[in-house]
């Protein structure tokens, strides 16, 4: 049960990174010991079946990528443990991802950051929460109806989805 | 579907009725017509920008509050009681004093709509106004509700999110600091916080009311807002970061 819901865990990042985070992860693979990056291309498809714990691989964490640069070994792959990529500032807040390397493979990545720049909005987030694009816009986008935005004046209204979203509403 | 738009207020109204019964068309357009009275009216009444209307006697000192006619009244006392819900982060004042109501009035043109439609026997609709919206029933046999966009405001081509509007959520409104709404002025002690805040609640005075709070206010207002209120959140910041309470993200549109 255990590495099943590690499982989960790892894919439900891997979908986000792969959505929305592509700034991030290539930043975080640049971040990674040279041996790594190889491994990073069947990174994600790995998931857990390797049978990594997030308890044991957190405890070989590592506080900043330069730490985790310098300590894995240069040719032979990455040292099993839990690297943590660069901080990357993306229009979504800022965001760093950590990716845990098992058997010279990366394992899991995981979001440990995605925040406004103020980090008075970590203290207040059982109230809002940072969210990426993808969290909030989905397929179901093609049946809108209405488009809730800032004031449109009377000719802004003409260049506006909404106008659109009208006139179809007369043929359909 | 039938569409009917119409000019008022400086803005669009957008009315969307999904009832498919047999003599819909006909109550429709009776309806729809009534409607745009009503518009009419709300803005001789409170438009600022007409030389004539009976706000615009009250900021010339030709007309005493006092002496004002009760729906003016009415709207006041409503405003000033926004005011202090917000903690004064709403407020029906411009800086130079003069009363201006706009920031209500669209809403309870939208409200006032949406019970025109529900007393003509509509069951299936959705009431636009510039943007601010408020939904009754389903748009279509095939959805629960009404799918509704958010635009963003850095992309204004593009949407943020797609909702669906429930009987308990109805009503979505989006407030934003680059937009042209003369109502919302922000405090000297707030920054720029967010370009633009959407709020979905159970009627739509309050949501506009609060967006247009979380956007004068900025975060401070917006912890105030989610703690006191029973309401859904998206706010964007100038760099384009979301940030959005948990309500919100159980309507998303799946």
């Amino acid at each position: 049960m255990r590495s099943g819901s590690a499982f989960m865990a790892g894919l439900g990042s891997a979908a986000i990174i792969a959505i929305g985070w592509q700034a991030g992860v290539g930043t975080l693979t640049s971040a990674l010991p040279q041996s790594g990056a190889s491994a990073s291309g069947t990174s994600n498809a790995a998931g857990s079946s390797s049978g990594t714990s997030s308890s044991s691989s957190s405890s070989a964490s590592t506080d900043t990528s330069s730490q985790a640069a310098t300590t894995a070994p240069a040719a032979s792959g990455a040292a099993d443990g839990t690297y943590d990529g660069s901080v990357v500032n993306t229009r979504f807040g800022t965001v760093q991802v950590q990716a845990v390397i098992s058997g010279g493979k990366i394992t899991d990545v995981i979001a440990v950051k995605l925040t406004d720049a103020d980090r008075k909005s970590v203290a207040i987030s059982q109230q809002v929460a940072p969210m990426v694009r993808s969290e909030v816009l989905t397929a179901q986008s093609a049946k809108v109806a209405n488009i809730s935005g800032g004031t449109y004046t009377t000719q802004a209204y003409l260049q506006s989805l909404q106008s659109a979203l009208d006139a179809a509403g007369f043929t359909g | 579907m039938s569409v009917h738009t119409f000019d008022t207020m400086g803005t669009m109204v957008s009315i969307r009725i999904a009832d498919t019964e047999e003599g819909v068309p006909r109550q429709s357009i009776a309806a729809i017509n009534e409607i745009e009275h009503e518009c009419a009216r709300l803005n001789e009444t409170f438009s600022l920008y007409l030389k004539d209307s009976e706000i615009s006697q009250i900021a010339r000192g030709e007309l005493a509050l006092a002496d004002s006619s009760e729906l003016m009244r009415t709207e006041y006392a409503r405003a000033l009681d926004w005011r202090e819900k917000t903690d004064g982060a709403f407020t029906p004042h411009r800086p130079d004093g003069v009363i201006d109501l706009s920031g209500t009035i669209k809403a309870v043109a939208i409200d006032t709509a949406a019970q025109t439609l529900i007393g003509s026997g509509f069951r299936n609709f959705s009431v636009n106004v510039g943007g601010d919206l408020t939904t009754f029933g389903n748009q279509s046999s095939e959805e629960t509700g009404w799918i509704t966009g958010i635009l963003d405001p850095l992309d204004r081509s593009s949407l943020l999110a797609a909702l669906r509007l429930t009987p308990d959520f109805p009503a979505v409104a989006t407030s934003g600091s680059a937009e042209r709404g003369e109502h919302i002025w922000l405090r000297p002690e707030t920054t720029k916080a967010f370009v633009q805040a959407s709020v979905i609640a159970s009627d739509i005075i309050t949501a506009d009311v609060l967006a247009t709070a979380i956007i004068s206010g900025g975060q401070a207002t917006l912890d105030q807002i989610t703690q006191n209120f029973a309401v859904a959140v998206m706010t964007v910041a100038p760099d384009g970061a979301l940030q959005a309470n948990a309500k919100f993200q159980e309507l998303v549109a799946r």
